[in-house]
């Protein structure tokens, strides 16, 4: 039987990085300050995180501007949610214990 | 080669069940963050609604002889219920997809349901000349059902 740790996502081993897809997988688009104020990391940790998710091909950075003041908001991709998804298989899959190494009696 | 082995069982940590449940209830969590931002929907549908409400009361106590109040206090409530709820739109920092949907969906049916009650109560002669102002405000009261569900909906995301 394969290890459901092989459908674990590296990019999203990281803790920040899964705070912040996972934000993300919740929400149509998010603000940017609210990624922020929620994962409680600072604009430029955010920024850099942000820079290898895009990368990656996870999330879409839109500007825009409200109340002419200008606005970053965020939002996964459908490959970012598929991972996320099936990260998300692969980690219930671990926390019900399949996978788990065999003891011998 | 059992170095070797080792080595390589070393440089692979497994991730513990333990640990997968916690990255679980914490994807968990991020939504519950993201749904509670949501119910600023709910508190647009509510302002509309209590606007729409309070036009409704301000008809049924507004005299049909002489002076009215009623046209001037009805523009002044919608306009300020208007421009809160353009307030509130701004301020929302994230949202989730169907929350989105539920307050459209809200929205669409409130007008047409609206459209219907109105239309109803001018063929029905509910609302004439002869009859009571309250049943304005009975016709609110009504014509506000689509917008108090869609924000109870909405608000009860978790």
């Amino acid at each position: 039987m394969r290890h459901p740790r092989h459908d674990l996502d590296d990019l999203l081993g990281h803790p920040v990085r899964f705070s912040i897809v996972a934000l993300l997988a919740a929400a149509e688009r998010a603000e940017f300050g609210f990624v922020r104020d929620h994962v409680e990391v600072s604009d430029s940790v955010l920024s850099k995180q942000m820079s290898a998710l895009e990368e990656a091909g996870y999330v879409k950075v839109h500007k825009g501007y409200v109340e002419n003041r200008p606005r970053t908001w965020l939002s996964l991709t459908k490959q970012g949610r598929q991972k996320f998804a099936r990260h998300l298989a692969a980690l219930r899959e671990i926390a019900e214990g399949n996978g788990a190494p065999e003891l011998a009696s | 080669m059992e170095s070797a082995a080792y080595d390589g069982a070393v440089a692979e940590p497994q991730l513990t069940a333990e640990q997968a449940r916690a990255a679980l209830d914490e994807a968990g969590m991020r939504a519950a963050q993201v749904h509670r931002n949501d119910r600023q929907l709910c508190w647009m549908l509510l302002l509309v609604a209590a606007a729409y409400l309070g036009a409704g009361v301000v008809m049924s106590l507004s005299p049909r002889e002489g002076r009215s109040f009623a046209g001037p206090a009805v523009v002044v409530m919608l306009a300020a219920a208007i421009v809160a709820a353009v307030v509130i739109g701004l301020r929302i920092r994230a949202y989730g997809r169907a929350s989105m949907i539920m307050y459209f969906v809200s929205i669409i049916a409130f007008n047409l349901w609206n459209s219907a009650i109105v239309s109803a109560s001018i063929a029905t002669r509910f609302w004439a000349s002869g009859q009571p102002s309250y049943h304005f405000g009975l016709s609110v009261m009504v014509a506000i059902i689509p917008l108090l569900i869609g924000a109870l909906l909405i608000g009860r995301r978790r």
